[in-house]
């Protein structure tokens, strides 16, 4: 099984390239191609992921090119990790090809939707399984071609265009850190093989300020991919996208990417204490900053985006905090429940065609599967005990705690109690009281083929937290610590009150939601009154986009209008200088040109005396 | 015997030779570009004639190739003239900076 | 001093000056007149060069022949009779480049001496030339024939051909 993983990516790669070839197609039972190709690739992942867990592993390598004495090589590697992260990509693709049968119903360019999904199933897959960070890096840039050809898949849309070019270019900027890192630690190490890079950082070759600096370098990338601050603007934008490419890429996938390179490259920054410093944080304050962000917003989606950045903050703390099974228990919990989350919001904004929350209510009683489904998804990221969002925070919470990172373990504490205040007040505004707005005609629960996958990803959103539980076992752990990557030793578990603590801070936001967005006890614009200016900020994402504006955006403005100056005055300078030059040539050139045979004949005697000239003066010989 | 030197004659040829060259690119009767043409040619002639005398292997070749020039620079002149007179009856012109076809 | 100098600088002289009059006039005939001068000469030359036959031949065509034929061309042509002064430019180019190449080659030849070495060529030239040209070189002197046939033939064609056009046209 292990030897054939190398197939995994292929059938997706496969789907793409049937796809394009019936993207002309009309016909909608053209989806059922993609499906049944990301089927068999998740079928083979499940039997990848379980010989992994009986301790198997595997790492085939050849020679792609020879530089010198360094070898670049190509191959696939499949170590506990990956096997995971194998799991969740195939099956978050394959219920979200399932869901997107349903969702994009209709759509004109319904085939060529599918073959975006599957190049972008076989970049995550394929990035997932490489050996070395050149080939990773390749699938990283496959992965953001794929998510920006989603992004803008509504290319009429401004707003859609504007977000894939915003994706791309902010993403860019981490690539660029990923790619110095990647350079460094090849002139560092002369080799770009995980295995490699661990055994000379084991071994010291490398002084300890280049080490923080090569992790640097990676986690620029990781908060560009991840949506880190200050990177995490484009993220928000991106949900322009269809909703099904919102839950696969930006919640479940490719922003995991991110924390997965970090968990990937985890010895190096294990090296680095600062490194590790710096990752959680950024993530912490990405967590809390994020939460704050997401209580404000009026799109559903958006909501879900910001919640998204937040808790990709949580794992980043999680990894930065020596949390390495904690980071890598939320990513799959987080996969789970925010792809059943995104689905729901699908199939809501399917049945009441808006993204506004405002002109949404009392959908509960219309949409009798996707409203609970909805509800589990909010339990379980809010970290209500006993689904699986709790397990895993709780786990994060206690590394944190146990790192000895007070400051941000608090910091997590409330972006804990502010996700679950934002989901539940989403929750009460979308699913119970009044239909507002002209939304309630024509409201319809989805198809089948829709809520099928929900119902798949609700039962694991509760189940998947039982992987890694103090009650139950510690299975993930267990299975992690296979891996070639030594983790750190130590009970993270720590002190019994934290569990306490998180449930508390859930429990109270759910409790203030429900006040303010059920009973109405509290006005809705109470905190709006008393603190207009912070809400007034957080209401613009803190203002980041402006500043930017203001900034960066206006930095580059001024530097292309010296550029476009530097180029009229002086490029084209020179080049008209050339032309006149030339041309004023010609002119005196072709006034020579007279047609008179004396002119001629003068130019002829002249030509030989210059020869005769040149005879007399070298003796005939140029020696 | 004190002769008269070699460079002499090459010196009288060499002056009726920037003379005729002169005449040819200068003058605009076309005409009197054809005698200046002839008066080369005869300059080339004192050379031959000269060095037919005064060289390392004297002899009457030199003599016999100048009354080929001599005979070759006729039947020049001749079509020369011909042409000129076609040139004259349908331009009008024997003006030689009146010619240019060329560029046209 | 001998008379043979004396000849020579005569000669010459003359030669000279006919060319320069042929530059300096500006009545087209007189042009030709002038250099009938430089053409006799220059068969002068020939003689003290003890080349008499290319003396005679000198005179015949060139004296005789190509200057009758330059001023029946003249005739023919008569429409402007005065030459006018090319511009003052191309004079003074033109002149330029001619007078480096007259030092160019006066520095080439002024020092040019090989010798002079005992031959009789005025001992019977015309009768020795003449068994020269129809023994050695008789192919060339038949060619010579077969090509003032072409440039009869041809100048006659050129110089008619069009009036038959003309003709032709009407």
């Amino acid at each position: 099984m292990l030897q054939m993983s190398w197939l995994i990516p292929l059938f997706p790669l496969l789907s793409f390239i049937l796809l394009l070839l019936f993207r002309k197609s009309k016909s909608e039972s053209t989806a059922w191609i993609g499906v049944l190709l990301t089927g068999i690739s998740l079928v083979m992942s499940i039997g990848v992921f379980l010989a992994v867990w009986q301790g198997e592993g595997i790492k085939t390598e050849g020679t792609w090119f020879q530089m010198g004495e360094r070898a670049i090589t190509m191959g696939f590697e499949v170590n506990p990790l990956n096997a995971l992260m194998l799991v969740i990509v195939s099956l978050v693709s394959f219920l979200v090809h399932l869901y997107s049968k349903g969702y994009m119903h209709g759509d004109d360019r319904f085939p060529v939707f599918f073959a975006y999904l599957g190049l972008f199933s076989f970049a995550m897959l394929g990035l997932v399984l490489s050996p070395n960070l050149l080939q990773l890096y390749m699938f990283w840039e496959l992965v953001g071609l794929g998510s920006f050809l989603l992004i803008g898949f509504y290319y009429f849309k401004p707003e859609a265009k504007a977000a894939a070019k915003k994706a791309f270019v902010m993403t860019r900027i981490g690539d660029v850190g990923l790619f110095i890192g990647m350079v460094l630690l090849f002139w560092q190490v002369g080799s770009f093989e995980y295995d490699e890079i661990f055994a000379s950082v084991k071994n010291g070759d490398l002084s300890s300020g280049m080490l923080t600096l090569t992790a640097l370098c990676i986690f620029v990338g990781a908060v560009g991919k991840s949506g880190q601050l200050p990177l995490h603007t484009w993220l928000p934008d991106a949900m322009e996208g269809p909703t099904p490419v919102s839950a696969l890429i930006h919640a479940a996938t490719m922003v995991a990417a991110g924390v997965y390179l970090v968990a990937a490259m985890y010895p190096l920054f294990q090296a680095s204490e600062a490194a590790l410093t710096v990752v959680a944080v950024v993530g912490g304050l990405t967590a809390i900053f994020a939460a704050s962000i997401g209580l404000m917003q009026k799109d559903i989606k958006r909501v879900l985006a910001y919640s998204t950045v937040s808790q990709l903050g949580y794992m980043m703390l999680a990894l930065g905090a020596s949390g390495y099974v904690a980071g890598i228990f939320h990513l799959t919990t987080h996969a789970f429940f925010k792809a059943l989350l995104f689905l729901a919001a699908g199939s809501v904004i399917h049945a009441v065609h808006t993204q506004n929350i405002e002109e949404m209510g009392g959908l509960w009683k219309k949409l009798r599967i996707t409203g609970p489904l909805f509800l589990i998804g909010a339990l379980a990221i809010s970290g209500v005990p006993l689904l699986s969002g709790f397990f895993s925070k709780d786990e994060i919470l206690a590394s944190t705690y146990a790192d000895g990172k007070y400051g941000l373990f608090w910091l997590a504490v409330i972006a804990a109690f502010m996700t679950a205040f934002y989901m539940f007040r989403l929750f009460f505004i979308v699913f119970t009281g009044e239909a507002r707005g002209e939304t309630e005609k024509g409201v319809h629960e989805s198809p089948g083929v829709m809520t099928f996958p929900m119902i798949v990803l609700g039962v694991l959103a509760v189940v998947a937290g039982y992987l890694n539980t103090t009650w139950f076992g510690t299975f993930l752990s267990d299975y992690l610590a296979q891996g070639a990557v030594e983790l750190p030793h130590g009970d993270h578990h720590g002190p019994a009150w934290i569990p306490l603590v998180a449930t508390l801070a859930a429990a109270l936001g759910i409790a203030l939601a429900y006040l303010i967005y059920q009973r109405g006890t509290l006005s809705r614009d109470w905190i709006t009154r008393s603190l207009p200016s912070l809400s007034d900020v957080i209401y613009n994402k803190w203002y980041i986009d402006e500043g930017y504006d203001q900034t960066v955006v206006k930095g580059t403005r001024g530097l292309s209008k010296l550029g476009v100056l530097f180029d009229r005055y002086i490029v084209d300078g020179l080049v008209t200088a050339v032309t006149t030059g030339v041309q004023r040539l010609g002119r005196v050139g072709s006034r020579v040109q007279n047609g008179q045979v004396q002119s001629y004949g003068t130019a002829a005697i002249f030509g030989i005396v210059i020869l005769l000239l040149i005879v007399a003066l070298t003796g005939g010989y140029f020696s | 015997m004190s002769a008269v030197p070699l460079p002499a004659y090459l010196m009288l040829a060499l002056i009726l030779f920037c003379i005729g060259l002169f005449g040819a690119l200068t003058k605009r009767n076309a005409v009197i570009v054809l005698i200046s043409i002839e008066l080369m040619l005869n300059a080339v002639n004192i050379n031959l004639v000269a060095f037919a005398k005064y060289s390392l292997n004297p002899g009457l070749t030199g003599q016999i190739f100048s009354l080929f020039t001599i005979t070759v620079a006729a039947a020049e002149a001749a079509v020369g003239l011909a042409i000129l007179i076609a040139l004259y009856r349908n331009r009008k012109t024997v003006n030689v900076d009146e010619m240019d076809t060329m560029k046209r | 001093m001998t008379g043979e100098m004396i000849a020579f600088f005569l000669l010459a002289l003359t030669a000279i000056t006919g060319g320069v009059l042929l530059i300096n006039l500006t009545n087209v005939v007189h042009m030709v007149v002038a250099l009938i001068f430089t053409f006799i000469a220059i068969a002068g030359i020939y003689i003290t060069l003890s080349a008499e036959f290319v003396a005679v031949v000198q005179v015949l065509i060139y004296s005789g022949a190509i200057t009758i034929i330059m001023l029946f061309g003249i005739m023919l042509t008569r429409h402007q009779e005065k030459e006018k002064k090319a511009p003052r430019l191309k004079i003074i180019l033109t002149g330029l480049t001619i007078g480096l190449f007259f030092l160019i080659m006066y520095g080439k030849i002024k020092d040019l001496n090989f010798g002079q070495q005992n031959v009789e060529l005025h001992v019977e030239n015309t009768k020795k030339i003449g068994v020269e040209l129809y023994s050695h070189y008789v192919i060339p002197f038949e060619l010579t024939s077969v090509l003032l046939l072409v440039a009869l033939i041809g100048s006659i064609i050129l110089a008619k051909r069009d009036d038959d056009e003309k003709e032709a046209k009407k």
